[in-house]
């Protein structure tokens, strides 16, 4: 590995036998750069849990190998657990415990020193701003309180690599942004992200570097601009009608202002570059042929209009969902 | 009509449930079973092989035949024409060295014949009174065999440990089912509800030593065990009315109890490691409580079970705890006799808790 990249996979496949084999990861090459975050997208069943559950030792990958660190997972396993820290995706909290007995426990299984650890504590609970909270116990908490201590669990210990896998499933709006703040502010401090989000915005805002995933593959891989600079057109222009005159389409195409149109349903989706000033004569030939329009947005294009471009479908549309065969326990 | 409903889907469920767990239903149909194995032939079976030492009183001038023809008898002394004979008898030289096996535990009683004949002396027998069942059996064997050689000689029975109550017997077996009880919901649940609560998928990812999970468990849950059977062993100082005379067998026991503790713990703990929910592993274990507690010897003596089960004794921790309490509590032995005991003990232990640390599992397949 080269000083700019700090986790590297090679072919790496998982494929779950239980009655019939699953392939959750297939064949998936990639590299993550020190200090950067890297955002690993895709629907819910993409393999990209199996994919850090890889990468965190906790499940041996069928074939090919990653590198974390310097180590490799497999064989330098332990290695890589000391110089890692994991947000899983399902809690992993004790509940029975206070907020500060977790962390503690965790503190000392981190090997973070008798001395600093109680100081470093209460910088998190205050970070996390369950402060007043510190002494109750976990199961009083409410979805997002967990999910923040769980958060500030995870850095600890000044992990090189931070793995957050789904950070801000089920948070409010509110608690949303406080996380992405803590995700920045940790970047900044040299600690490398991996974060896996089915949240397009999330990962627009955050990410340096976005990975789509799908059925187990890698799909597509580059910064968030140049994921859009991929699309084939600019911005997108919806137009909704109740009836459609057929001269429509035709004349759409032929004014050569546009690079595309496509009717679905009672939709016409228009991609053109300059859509605002555009605009106008698009309307004009709508009003040529007396067709009424019931609606009309435009926007830029956004990542889940990339990941709709690659794989034809919504991101969150459930299509293509794979049972996750991780682990027992808590439904994923 | 929802009433109806309702039960129904709740029936279903529980039906669907069920019958995925092949290993739950297995083990669930496998316990009766297994009673009905173990408790028969545990309880029901006829104690036979019982060690009991006989000698002829000094001054020894020649073999009476009263104590050639006893010894012969009770050789053949059976409970039943087609059973096994009830004593496996030694003859010993003289009476103190028959008086220091029976001391050592090594036989349950001593029939001390008289070397002259007048009808008025009496046959001596010592027996240890500190077990279950065996003393009346050899009361009742040695009075019928010494009645079929014609002889009327009186029995003087003479219980060396004086009279013992089967509360008192028992009690001391019950030290280590607490042992047992608590580990089982102490420290190995906790393991097993970390794995299916899915706590587990936090620690596993930090530098935390596999071996030191499974030490951690073991130390938690031996602590938690030790302080059950200690309570235990409370109760019958002063339910049972059983007596700790010196400060020497106190310790003693304390120390029975902490290796008797550690090693049930990780047992159990070895047990857990492989098993994901608590289901299977709660029908596992309580497996292994019956057959541990059944053939330790807690509520009656091995010597009536089949050899398969008194098998098991010879590598059951239980069987040791419990033979070495009973030594220190009821029969007030030492170290000397013991420390077989506690050499087992420990030798079980380490076996255990290696066992245990190398089927647990680091990843979460």
């Amino acid at each position: 590995m080269s000083d700019e990249e700090i986790i590297r996979l090679e072919h790496l496949t998982k494929v779950f036998r239980n009655k019939h084999a699953v392939t959750a990861v297939d064949d998936v090459s990639f590299d993550v750069r020190k200090g950067e975050i890297f955002g690993l997208l895709g629907p819910n069943g993409a393999g990209k849990s199996t994919l850090i559950r890889i990468l965190t030792t906790l499940i041996l990958p069928t074939s090919g190998t990653a590198y974390v660190g310097s180590f490799e997972v497999t064989k330098g396993a332990e290695d890589v657990r000391s110089i890692i820290g994991v947000c899983p995706q399902n809690s992993t909290l004790d509940l029975e415990l206070t907020a500060y007995d977790n962390l503690d426990f965790y503190g000392r299984l981190l090997n973070v020193e008798d001395g600093v650890r109680d100081a470093r504590i209460w910088e998190l609970l205050k970070m996390a701003d369950l402060t007043d909270r510190a002494n109750s116990r976990v199961s009083t908490f409410s979805g997002g309180m967990r999910r923040k201590l769980e958060i500030v669990r995870a850095f600890l210990h000044r992990p090189l690599i931070l793995f957050l896998d789904e950070p801000t499933i089920g948070l409010d709006p509110d608690s949303r942004f406080e996380v992405w703040k803590q995700i920045k502010d940790l970047n900044t401090a040299e600690t490398t992200i991996i974060l896996t989000t089915h949240y397009m915005d999330e990962a627009e805002k955050l990410c340096n570097r976005i990975a789509f995933m799908d059925n187990g593959r890698l799909i597509a891989l580059a910064t968030p601009e140049d994921h859009k600079r991929a699309l084939p057109s600019g911005d997108l222009i919806d137009i909704g009608f109740d009836r459609l005159d057929e001269r429509v389409l035709p004349a759409l195409r032929d004014s050569g202002i546009i690079t595309s149109a496509e009717v679905k349903e009672k939709t016409i989706r228009i991609s053109a570059r300059n859509g605002n000033s555009v605009l106008p004569q698009i309307i004009g030939i709508f009003e040529r042929f007396s067709v009424p329009m019931t609606s009309i947005s435009i926007r830029s294009p956004s990542i889940e209009d990339v990941f709709i471009h690659l794989t034809g479908r919504k991101l969150d549309s459930g299509e293509g969902e794979q049972p996750q065969p991780a682990t027992r326990g808590r439904p994923a | 009509m929802t009433l109806i409903k309702g039960a129904i889907a709740i029936f279903r469920r529980d039906i669907k449930k069920f019958i995925s767990t092949p290993y739950v239903i297995v083990f669930t149909l496998f316990m009766p079973i297994m009673y009905l194995v173990i408790f028969g032939n545990a309880i029901g079976g006829t104690i036979t092989g019982i060690h009991i030492g006989v000698v002829q009183s000094e001054p020894y001038t020649v073999e009476t035949p009263l104590f050639a023809q006893s010894v012969e008898a009770l050789r053949n002394f059976r409970s039943a024409a087609d059973k096994p004979t009830v004593f496996d008898v030694t003859i010993y030289p003289d009476e103190n060295t028959a008086k220091l096996a029976l001391a050592r535990g090594e036989i349950s009683g001593v029939v001390v014949f008289p070397s002259t004949l007048p009808d008025d002396t009496t046959v001596r027998v010592y027996e240890d009174s500190s077990d279950y069942a065996i003393p009346a059996l050899m009361e009742g064997g040695i009075t019928a065999s010494v009645a079929s050689t014609g002889a009327t000689k009186p029995l003087a029975i003479n219980q060396i440990y004086g009279k013992i109550e089967y509360f008192q017997f028992f009690g001391v077996g019950v030290i280590v089912m607490a042992i047992f009880m608590t580990t089982m919901m102490g420290g190995a649940f906790a393991l097993i509800r970390d794995r299916e609560q899915g706590i587990i998928e936090g620690y596993l990812v930090t530098p935390v030593k596999r071996s030191s999970i499974i030490l951690g468990i073991i130390g938690s849950g031996t602590v938690k065990a030790f302080l059950a059977g200690f309570i235990i062993v409370i109760v019958d100082v002063v339910v049972a009315g059983i007596v700790i005379r010196t400060l020497d067998q106190f310790l003693l026991v304390l120390l029975v109890l902490a290796i008797s503790s550690v090693g049930v713990t990780a047992l159990v703990v070895s047990v857990a490691s492989r098993f994901n929910t608590q289901q299977e592993y709660a029908s596992t274990v309580a497996f292994f409580n019956l057959i541990l507690f059944m053939t330790s010897g807690a509520f009656y003596p091995p010597q009536g079970m089949p050899d398969w089960l008194r098998w098991i004794t010879t590598i059951n921790p239980e069987w040791y705890t419990v033979h070495a309490l009973r030594s220190i509590l009821l029969r007030g032995q030492g170290l000397t006799v013991i420390g077989y005991d506690l050499i087992a003990l420990c030798i079980f232990s380490a076996a255990a808790i290696i066992l245990g640390i190398a089927t647990y599992k680091r990843t979460i397949e």
